[in-house]
This record gives C-alpha cells, structure tokens and sequence, in this order.
C-alpha cells in the first residue's frame, strides 16, 4: 500500500464492529464528492476481531476516495444507485461501490458505500454479490430519505453494515460447499422413509423447487437441519450452493436475507421468530420446513411476492419520509406506522399444489442402490430435466409473445405441448424460468395485484 | 355558463385528486416503481440502451486529446448503434486506477518506469443502458509522458447481471489479451529503446567530434559560449544515454519483480523470451563501456559485425563473403538538443506500440472472446448448467447427450493456449479462478478456421494453429467419405477384422485408404496438407512436428489419454452386479447380440441360419425390377422370443456372407451426419427446424419417431437427394446413440441396402432409382421389409408396426403451438433426456435383474422387469421397447466401457411384429 496515503484532516469518524470470527470484509466507507474539497470520506467500519489483511485509515480513505473518481460526470436518472465493482491488483482488494445522489448540507452530492475486501476473497464474494447489493441498495434507499431530511445518514447505515459483515463472516464458516456429497443428505438413505417421511420429504423437495430454490430450515436438532438443507441444496446450482447456509449448532444464526438455503436453530422455547420484513424482502419466495414437526410452508408465487414486496418498501419508504424525528426507527416499526398498509402476516401457506415431477423422482431415486453414484448421476438428469424444461418454457413464450411484445394468452396451450398439466409441475419450472428471466411470473400472470389462483383461473379461460 | 363547482364534478377523481399534491407523499425519487419494467417485459434489459449486441471497445487516455475510442470488435459501426463511444470512454477511463508514481520518484536519478497490476472494474451509466467490464492497462512508450499509455479493454453489454456472472471467464480473457499486449509492447519498448540508444551514441559522438574541434580551434583555457554550450549539450546527451541504459535495465527486470495479481495470466514464455531478448540487448549495451569514444570509424567497424533485419533487431554477422548483401534498415539519427513540442508530436498507435505479431493475436483472442460471450445470458448460463450436470451422467449421454470433455478438458478449451499459441503448459496461474459461471466453451465448430495470427520469425509457434488445422480438415474433407462410409466399405469388401472405434485409427484409414474410395483425390485438400508441412516452424529449439497427421495424432493421442482417465474413475462407483448379470437375462429375452467381430462367444452361440421370408407385400416401388439375390444360401432364420421379439444372432461373417458385393455405405454421395466431424449442437438445433416440420406435416411422425427410439432401422426412401437428406438429418435427432459423428445414420444411399448395413445404421436416406441397380436396391428392402420401417418420402407413406403408447405423444404432436425449430428442439431434448434418466432407471435398479433367491429363475426375473415397466413406470408394451432398447443401449456401452473399449459394437434386433401401411392424406 502506498505510504503516501495520509489521513485525511479532520480525522475521519470511524466504528469499529465487533464480529464473531474471521471478517472477510476490510472496511466499509461512506464517502461523499464534496463541492468544493472533491472527494471526502464521512465514515469507515472496520470489523474488530480477526482480520486477514489490514488496511490503514489512510489507505482506506485513500480507496474510498478512489471510488469517486470519474463520478463528477455522473449523468444517472435521479434516485439511481450504481453499482460500481473494482478488483485492484495493484492494491489488492476488491471494492464495491454503490453510488447515489444525496443532500448533505443542503447540497446535492454523490455519493458512494463502499466495502471493501481482500482480492483473495473474490471467488468467496463473487456470489454473494448480488445479495449484498441487494441489501445495500435498500439501506442505501432509507438513508437518502434521511439525508434529505438533514438527519444523519450514519446511524441508518450502520445497522446494514454490521448486518452484512455478520452475515460475510457467518458464511465464511458455514456456507455449503460448492460440491455436496450425496451421502450426507437425505437421497443416501436406504429407503425412503429411514430420515423422514416420504410425503414431507417430497413436499419439501417440491416446495423448495416452487421457490426458486429458496428455503428455511428450522429444527432443534443441528445435525438433522443441516442433512435437509444439505439435501435441498443438491437442487441448486453450485453458485446458489455458495449462496446457502449451515445452520450453527449451539446459538442460531439470525435470519439473512438473499441467501437461498439456511438452517436456522430453534431456540430452548423451541421456536425461532422469522423477521417478517427481512423474508419479505428476499428476492424469491421462501419454502419454511420445521423439521420438528414435518410441516412445508410456503410463500405465495413469485410475482405475488414480488408485488408484496414492493408495496412493503415502498410503505417502509414513506413512513421514514414522514417521520419527522431523528431518533433511530426500527425498519420493523412500519407496520404499525403506516395506517394505510396492512401488509398479511399470514405469508406462510400450505402448498396446494401437487407435482408429478419431484414426487416420481422421489419414488425412483430410492429404488437405485445408495452408496454408490447411480443416485447421484439420477439427481443429475433429473436436474437436466428440470434446466431444460425450464429453458423451453420461456422459450416457448418467448415465441408466443414476440420476446414480451404482445402478452401471453395461451397457458392451456403451454401447459398441454410442453407437458405441465400439473400445477405443481409448472410452479417448479417457472420458478426454474423465473431465476433465468426475471420478472416471467408478473408477465406471464399477469396483474400481479392478483392471486396466482385468481389469476390462472381468468388466465385459463381463453 | 359553468361555474367552479361544474368543472370539479366533470373532473375524474384520480385527476382531480392528482393537481393536488400530498406534501406527505414520498417523491418518486425517493421510492421504487411498484411495477418495474421487467414485469412488463421481461426481455426489455433496459429501456435506454442504445446498441443491442455486446462489443468489446478499446480505448485509449490519450495525453493529448483525453479519452478515446480505439477500435470496436467487431469493427462495424452498426453494432454500436447511437451510442457515443466518446463519451463512454470518457467514463471508463477517468477513474484513477493506478494510483502509483509515474516519473522521477524522489530521490532517484533516473526516471523510474512504473510496473503496475492490470484494474478490472465493473461500472455502469444506468441512464445510457450501458454496463461494462473494464480492463485497464499500461503500455510503455519512449515519447509519452512518464513513458506510460494507459490502455482499457471493455466488453459492453446491457446486462449488469450477465457481466457479474461472467466476471471471473471475463476477467481471465481480458488478463491474457492484456499480458499479450503487454508483452509485445515490452519488446516494441525494448527495441525502441535500443533504436534511442544507438541515436544517442552517434549523437554523442558528433557533438563531441564537434566540440574537440571547437577546443582546438578556440584559445587555450578560453572557451566561448558556443563552445560551453557544445559542452552541456554533450553532458546532457551522455545523462540521457545513462538513463535510457537504466531504462533498458529496468524493462529487462519487469519478469524479475513479484506479480502482485493473482488473476493474472502470464504465458511464461512470452515473458520469458521478451526478458532474453531484454537482457540481450542490456548486454550490448553495456558492453560499450565508454560510448563516449564512439566515432565513425567505429561504427562502421560495428555495422560491419551486425546487420539487422527489417524490424531493426540486430543479427550477427553470418560471414565476410555476405557482406555485399548487408544493409541496415535503421541509420542512426542525430538527436537536436530540443524535442518536438508535445503537441506536435504523433503518438503511436496501438499497433506501432506492440510487436504486430502480438497485437494480431490480441485483437484475435477478442474477436473470439466476444464470439464466446455473445448471446443470451440465459442460454449460456443453463447450456453451462448442462454441461457441468452431462458430466455427472456419463453412462448415458452417448444415448441423445453432446459429447462432453472432462474436466480438464474443459479448463484447457477455457484458455487452450496463450494468445500467440504457445501451448498451455506455459501458464503459471498458482490460483486459478473457480469459475463462477462460464460462457460457452470453445468448440470445435465454434472456432472459424483461421490461420495462426503470424508467423514470425522472431516469435516461437509450437503448434501453431493446431485448432484451426483440424478445423479446415474437418470442412476440406469431401463432404461424401465420411470414416463411417469408408470404413463400411472395407468391411463389406473383407470382413469385420476390426473395430476401428478409435478416431485417430478411423482418420489413418480415411488417408490410408482414400486412393481406393477415391480415384482423383481432392488436390485443394492435399495442397493444403503439404502447406502445413512446409510452414512447420523451423525456428531454433521448436522441433514440433505441425503436419497434418502428426497434428491429428496428438489430438486424438489427448483424447485416447483423456477417455482412459474419464473412464476409470467412471466406473469405479457404480455397481455392475445388475449389469453383468442383465446381459445374460436381456439377451435371453429379446435373443439381442452384439455384432462384434472380436467378441465371438455370444455370436458364435447364437448364429441364426435362415432368413425368413417376408411376410407381407411390399408397395409397388419396392418390388419392382428384378430380385437379384447373390447368395441366397445365405439366408438368416431369425428365432421368435417370447414376447415375439425376433432378434438375430449373427455374427461378422455371416453378415458379409449375405452382402451384395457392391452394397455397402461406400458409394461416394453417401453422408453420414456429421460431414466427416463431429455431430455439433448448432448442427442438431437446425435439424429441430426439420422435425418440427416432419411432425407438423406427416400425421405418422408418432410412429417413425417410435421406430427409431425403439431401435428399429427407419429407411427413408426418396427420389430428390435433397429431401431425402433433409428428412434424414431431422430424424436423426431421434436416433439413439447416433455416435460422435453420427456413425449410426447414413444421409443418403444409391445402392442396395444389405444386413450389415442394418446393423451398422439405424437411420438410412435411401436414394429411389428406376433402373437395374435401383430393382436390386428396392428387392433388398423387400428382402429386410420385416425387420425395417420405411418412410416413403415421395409418397408420404410409412410401413412400420403400429404404436399405440403415450410417450411419444409430447413430441410427435402434429397440433403443437410450438412455434419455432429450435423451440421444438428444446423441447425434444428435455423429452430424450427424461426418457435416458428412466432407461438409466431401469437398467441400474438391481433387484429388477437379479434373482433374488437361487431358485428362482429367469421367467421371474424378466416378470419383475416387466411388472416394474407397466406397474411402476405406466408403460405399455410399445414404450416398454423403447425402454428396452435405450437400456440395452446403456448396458452395452457400459461394459464395453468398462472393459476399455471406447465405442461399443451396435446391437441389431429383429421385431417380428405385422407392419401397417400409413398414408398421408393431405
């Protein structure tokens, strides 16, 4: 690092973060492009604890400053947040940067969050990209709101800061490795019921493919939740697996948002209570499994949850806009400050929706001898199979719709030509489609203020 | 007349409740669209963009006119569209991403080069639908300032997400474009370093000359201005020498220092021979320990003992004799005391910066960088998905799978060699990037068959090209001998002596052989051949051998060495018990055998002695001329199974015995798939186009499509070779186990088909002639009506035994919306690929073909099989044989697998079973 890189005067507020175990993460900055002085960083966190590599407040300041350069030309849509990504050999580390416009003092400024990393972390933060944008992006959305009311954008930060270096260390330890061994999970029994029961295992499968790929595991015994979340996890891509947590014996952790599986343990009472935000706000819907008690739960369809979500911000957003004190609002609070929106808490439903899919890969799976890898090369056509169907269906209304142009008016058809006359099927393949072409379940269903039920009873008419 | 109160109650609520604003509502700005665009659309990227293909930009910060574009790949100004590549380089190159010294460090005496680490950064102008990886770099050059040009590489697209996914595929491409350019320009820096130095000591020299002269002329102890001035302009000249000397010095340190970038992919003998030429050039120089006694004597006695070459590198002299041809491309130059103005200045271009071999092989690496990128992020991201799962599931991709490389093969196609060809052991990545998501792997059909990027003589080309050498085999090659063809004519001509599963056996016997298949070989092909040879690099220590066959030898010598390592570890987990035993009980039950020369003992068990005779009348075509059979002692008696499933088993002499003499796939417009090479996805992806057709236009296609599923030879039969083909090449999508290159299928025959040919292909275009040949050709399918279906393309007429099953409703629905081929495409491969996942199913579930207890016998056995199709799976008898015959399939290949063989001998099945004309009524 370059020894020129002085500390900026006045010294620059820092927090220092206390995180269990090893923090991946260097820093977080906020920086800001002063008018007059040019770029000028307001606040570092630094994880406290063990650290890999160590970056001086200077050189810290020194990248965040770097951050900025070249955004005096910046020409965004008002309110957009950029993501700016650099892998700086030279420095070696990695540096994501979300830049905004924001009022500081009256002015309108740029600004940019950043984290920043050690380069030998990239194959590590890769995945996990877009969950941290994601978090951040929201953060990022309150914090403007504050800023504009003069408050002090920090406090509002901090709380997704810490949350995300929690989460970086959490996953540095107990994120599911990229290739699971089938014989620690479920699939390696010698019959189907040996770990749990058929039903629930094949509901669980089938739920967990009807979102996205997205679940929680909650139990009380650890070996037992981590053997289903292994087990679901052979159903994701191995990026996705990155992207999928153990659950920790001992102390839980906390729930994340963005990651696609996690196990979660249930505390002495034997419950652990889901944030509702924090699950609402996951990208995809969410399968809940309780390993306790065998039950499946799930998150209504994408685009419904889609549409919840959004309406959830936006409430969110305008509750904060109409606060008109600094004191610290906890995200949660919204509900009960926005009379206007009374969001469903009842977000967790049975699944209705029976497949044939899943449950005949269920029945065939265990008929293969375990211990060797017939099972596995199974699973793995069964998974071609799933990608494939997927591939056809949204090629299929690519076609029909001219790639978007006009709608999409024959379900029936598709149901009948590419063989998804089950519910339950066609759930799991466009979840599959909607991973790979966001935003199909809203286009194909259409208004989304409606139920996927409603709607596919209107939609099957024609 | 209308009052206040009128006009508010005409007024829509939402319109009136609109003029008003809520001071408590939260501003757009500051909230998230309800409904963003991807709901509405969700192939709208973005709304702004203002290109639609992704483009690799390189720009440049110049010094004196700031940022600029350079060159777009692929050079054409429509792929831009309106977008303003200005001001998009303007922010691409205005972040500071060096941030390290440049110039005169404090402290030091010469000016210090900067050797800084390569930048990647991902950025995005939401606002222009524009998102880019950026690559930076610096190239060195004499004239600029600090002697830096910082360079980017940008691959433009209008996803952010497909740049993410991609970002460690795309950060290892742009590394390796970046360390070739560097490395040319290190030995253009070198060379122009060497060109500055030889100015400067003739400068030297002259001034000095010229300053003596002055001394000795002026007073004694009295020196005048001119004289003083003389004197500073030489001590001026003698810094800069030492100082270019230092420059020398530290260029030829650049290998030495410690790379900071563990991404960085360095061809070591890129660098490695930059730094020899490097320190070649510092040892000359440094030889002339006192340049300040340079004069014109001694510089012609220097040129006398060097001459250069066109780029101006010096060679030692080969003799006096040859001195009469010595000429010296640069003349050094005497420098003025003051430079041109930096403005008045040209700075060089990037090609005049880099050596041009490796600035070729750049442009070259991103030309097929951006072919490999290019496309939907949703079909690269699942055709990657596919490939990674392919390899899990190697016991049946032969069935309807690409042939899928392990996994070294794949990070090989991932950066087969450095950008100027140097092989791929040369790199030494330590950290190698797992891979996050992959582009499409470079294929052989992907590749355009482009020679190597130069070949110059100061650069070393081991194996140059050795990918485009097989690519223009593959597309020189007749287009009518396939290794199939050829090796089917040996074989009826002789016998069966062996089994040439091997390619680089099949290709020797393709050259081995071409003089008797074909008379006037094809003098393009040959000339093409001795080209290679004679363009074989000849340079100092690279001895590889770039002939044709020598480069096709160590190709398929990888591959022999990559399928010995994929197989064993292949066929260590998994069980064989219900294999081995299952041979016996599958071909007790359906009497099927393999038709192996070498492996006589089920043959010699089970030779059938008498062909039967046909049971049914052919239509009028195929009897028509006279039967001509040339040894009717050699008839087959096929036995009847229990289920009536005849299977004949015969052996290789027995199969050439009832050959007609001049049948055999070896005609010369005969066409297996593949065109001589592999049977390539592209190639499969148009061939749905024409199966969709197939199924849309003949109400039968359930019943052909069954045929060849089940294992049963489908003849198309038809006078115009080019429907015949068309309709071949769409079926063959269905045929399974269709072989590499497609070995399984003959496009198109004009001779009489004869048993071995049956065996050999299941899939058979079969030329319809009125002639004596045409009679003996239509009599042999008369002769082999019942073991065969036969598709009359000219009368749109199908004879094959009914098929009543459901599986095969999906996809031989003639009243499907699909719309598009390669929709329909997908859609039979995800249905083949279900059915493989339940043959595997089948084939490998133990209990179904074991016995489980001593007494009981075969009959139970094949009961529980049976039970197990229609109870288990919902088969009916005609799916079932489907089943059967892709398990039979997967068996076969499974153990000859196992026992190293790598193609496994076709099976040859009979089904005794009435046969149903279907007609096409329009």
């Amino acid at each position: 690092m370059s020894s020129s890189c002085q500390p900026q005067s006045p010294a620059v507020a820092k927090s220092e973060v206390v995180v269990e175990g090893e923090c991946p993460l260097l820093a977080a900055t906020f920086a800001y492009w002063d008018n007059i002085l040019g770029p000028r960083v307001r606040h570092i966190w630094t994880p406290k604890g063990d650290q890999v590599m160590f970056l001086s407040d200077g050189e810290v300041t020194f990248l965040a400053n770097h951050t900025l350069n070249g955004e005096i030309l910046r020409s965004a849509e008002c309110g957009a947040i950029d993501v700016k990504f650099f892998v700086l050999a030279e420095k070696g580390v990695i540096i994501v940067s979300l830049i905004f416009d924001g009022e500081l003092k009256g002015d309108k400024n740029t600004c940019a969050l950043s984290i920043i990393l050690p380069q030998t972390e990239l194959a590590f933060y890769l995945p996990l990209h877009a969950i941290c944008v994601l978090r951040l992006k929201h953060v990022i959305r309150r914090g403007r709101i504050w800023m504009q009311k003069g408050y002090n954008i920090i406090s509002v930060l901090s709380l997704e800061i810490v949350s995300i270096m929690e989460l970086l260390a959490s996953m540095k330890t107990h994120s599911v490795p990229e290739e699971i061994d089938i014989t620690d999970s479920v699939l390696n029994d010698d019959d189907i019921g040996d770990s749990c029961r058929e039903d629930f295992l094949h509901k669980a499968i089938s739920s967990h493919l009807q979102t996205c790929g997205s679940s929680i595991v909650v139990g009380s015994n650890p070996e037992k939740v981590n053997k289903i979340v292994r087990t679901l996890c052979l159903f994701l891509t191995p990026v996705e697996r990155k992207c999928s947590r153990l659950c920790r014996s001992g102390s839980s952790f906390k729930y994340d948002t963005g990651l696609f599986v996690q196990g979660l343990l249930k505390d002495s009472t034997g419950s652990f209570v889901l944030p509702f935000r924090q699950v609402l706000y996951a990208p995809y819907p969410t399968t809940h499994i309780d390993v306790d008690i065998n039950t499946v739960k799930q998150m209504p369809p994408c685009h419904e949850h889609s549409y919840n979500q959004r309406r959830y911000m936006r409430s969110e957003l305008s509750a904060l806009w109409k606060t008109d004190s600094e004191e610290e609002i906890a995200p949660d609070s919204v509900l009960h400050t926005d009379q206007a929106f009374t969001p469903d808490l009842n977000i967790f439903q049975d699944v209705l929706h029976q497949d044939t899919l899943v449950k005949s890969f269920i029945d065939e799976v265990f008929m293969l001898r375990p211990g060797m890898s017939l099972r596995s090369s199974y699973l793995a056509q069964f998974l071609l199979l799933l990608h494939r169907k997927a591939l056809t269906l949204l090629k299929y209304i690519e076609d029909e719709t001219q790639k978007g142009k006009t709608p999409f008016r024959s379900l029936r058809n598709l149901k009948t030509d590419l063989d998804l006359k089950e519910e339950g099927d066609l759930n799991i393949i466009m979840a599959m489609a909607e991973k790979l072409r966001a935003g199909l379940h809203s286009f194909v269903f259409g208004k989304p203020l409606y139920t996927s039920m409603q709607e596919r009873d209107v939609l099957a008419t024609f | 007349m209308i009052g206040a109160s009128d006009v508010v109650a005409l007024t829509k609520e939402d319109e009136y409740s609109q003029a008003i604003p809520d001071p408590w509502a939260l501003p757009e700005e500051f909230s998230i669209p309800l409904h963003p665009l991807a709901d509405s659309n969700p192939w709208a990227k973005t709304a702004y963009a203002k290109f639609t293909k992704d483009f690799i930009l390189i720009s440049e910060f110049s010094e004196q006119v700031g940022p600029q574009p350079l060159l777009t790949i692929p050079d054409n100004p429509k792929v831009c569209g309106t977008f303003d590549l200005n001001y998009f380089s303007l922010r691409i190159m205005s972040v500071d991403y060096q941030a390290s010294f440049v110039g005169h460090p404090p402290g030091s005496g010469y000016p210090r080069l900067s050797f800084v680490e390569d930048s990647r950064v991902v950025l995005g102008d939401s606002k222009e639908g524009a998102f880019a990886y950026v690559h930076h770099l610096t190239l060195y050059d004499l004239e600029a300032r600090g002697f830096v040009r910082p360079f980017c590489m940008a691959y433009v697209a209008t996803e952010e997400k497909k740049i993410m996914l991609q970002f460690q595929e795309l950060s290892l491409r742009f590394s390796q474009a970046s360390e070739c350019l560097k490395a040319g320009n290190r030995r253009a820096f070198a060379k122009e370093l060497q060109r500055k130095l030889r100015d400067l000591e003739y400068t030297h020299s002259v001034l000095q000359r010229e300053e003596g002269l002055q001394r000795e002329a002026g007073p004694q102890c009295i020196y005048s201005a001119h004289t003083v001035e003389k004197a500073n302009e030489l001590a001026n000249v003698e810094k800069s020498i030492f100082e270019h000397r230092d420059l020398l010095r530290q260029i030829s340190s650049y290998h030495h220092r410690p790379r900071r970038d563990p991404h960085a992919a360095a061809c070591n003998k890129c660098v490695t021979e930059c730094w020899s030429e490097c320190e070649e050039l510092l040892e000359r120089y440094a030889k002339l320990a006192s340049p300040f006694c340079f004069n014109e004597e001694e510089r012609r006695t220097e040129e006398g003992q060097h001459q250069f070459d066109e780029e101006g590198v010096e060679r030692l002299d080969e003799g006096d004799d040859t001195s009469v041809k010595r000429r010296l491309s640069y003349t050094p130059q005497l420098i003025k005391a003051k430079s041109t103005k930096c403005f008045d200045k040209r700075l060089k271009t990037l090609q005049e910066l880099c050596d041009s071999t490796f600035y070729e092989a750049t442009v070259e690496l991103l030309k097929e960088t951006e072919r490999s990128f290019r496309g939907d992020l949703c079909y690269m991201h699942t055709r990657r998905l596919e490939k990674s799962l392919c390899r899990k599931q190697r016991v049946t991709n032969f069935l309807f799978e690409e042939e899928v490389g392990d996994d070294d093969e794949e990070k090989e196609t991932l950066r087969p060699f450095c950008a100027v060809n140097h092989t791929r052991d040369t790199f030494p990545l330590s950290n190698p990037p797992p891979i996050v998501l992959g582009t499409e792997l470079l294929e052989f059909d992907q590749l355009e068959p482009s020679p190597p990027p130069v070949r110059s003589s100061t650069v070393r080309h081991t194996q140059d090209s050795e990918l485009g050498l097989v690519e223009s085999h593959f597309e020189s090659s007749p287009s009518d001998q396939t290794l199939e063809t050829q090796e089917s004519s040996e074989e009826t001509k002789g016998s069966f002596s062996s089994d040439k599963s091997g390619t680089c056996a099949a290709a020797e016997a393709q050259h081995d052989n071409s003089s008797d298949l074909t008379p006037d070989p094809d003098p393009e092909r040959e000339s093409s051949s001795e080209e290679v040879e004679t363009t074989a690099g000849g340079e100092e220590g690279d001895q590889t051998p770039v002939s044709f066959l020598d480069v096709m030898c160590e190709l398929e010598a990888l591959q022999e060495n990559g399928s010995e390592g994929q197989t064993q570890p292949l066929l260590l987990p998994i069980d064989t018990a219900c294999c081995i035993p299952q041979e016996g009980f599958l071909y007790e039950s359906e009497a099927q055998i393999c038709l192996t020369p070498k492996s006589p003992q089920p043959c010699q068990i089970s030779v059938v002695n008498q062909e039967p005779q046909s049971l049914f009348p052919l239509p009028d075509d195929y009897t028509m001329g006279t039967p001509c059979l040339q040894n009717p002692a050699a008839g087959l008696e096929l036995p009847v199974g229990s289920l009536g499933d005849g299977v004949s088993h015969t052996s290789a002499e027995d199969g050439s015995d009832c050959t007609i003499s001049t049948s055999t796939g070896s005609d010369s417009t005969a066409l297996s798939l593949g065109y001589g090479g592999v049977v390539t996805l592209r190639q499969r992806k148009k061939a749905g186009h024409g199966a969709l057709r197939f199924v849309r236009q003949y109400p039968f296609a359930m019943q052909a499509l069954w045929c060849l599923l089940s294992g049963r030879t489908l003849v198309v039969l038809g006078a115009d070779e080019g429907r015949v083909r068309r309709l071949v090449s769409a079926l063959a999508l269905f045929v399974p186990g269709p072989g590499k290159y497609g070995e399984k299928v003959q496009a198109w025959l004009s001779c009489s088909i004869t048993l071995t040919d049956l065996q050999r292909w299941k899939l058979i275009g079969l030329q319809r002639v009125a002639s004596p040949v045409g009679s003996n050709m239509l009599y042999s399918l008369s002769r082999y009506s019942r073991y065969i279906s036969v598709l009359d393309a000219d009368q749109r007429t199908l004879r094959c035994p009914p098929y009543r099953g459901h599986l095969l409703t999906n996809i031989a629905d003639h009243r499907t919306f699909i719309r598009r081929g390669a929709t329909y495409f997908l859609h039979v491969q995800s249905t083949l690929c279900h059915l493989a996942a339940r043959a595997f199913l089948f084939t490998f579930t133990h209990h179904l073909h074991l016995p489980v207890c001593s007494t009981e016998g075969p009959e139970v056995v094949e009961g529980r099989r049976r039970c197990f199709l229609q109870k288990q799976l919902e088969l009916g008898e005609e799916d079932s044989q489907i089943l059967l015959y892709l398990s039979q399939l997967i068996t076969q290949h499974y153990l000859h697998t196992s026992t190293g063989h790598t193609d496994a001998a076709p099976l040859f099945s009979f089904k005794y079973s009435t046969s149903l004309l279907y007609k096409h009524r329009p």
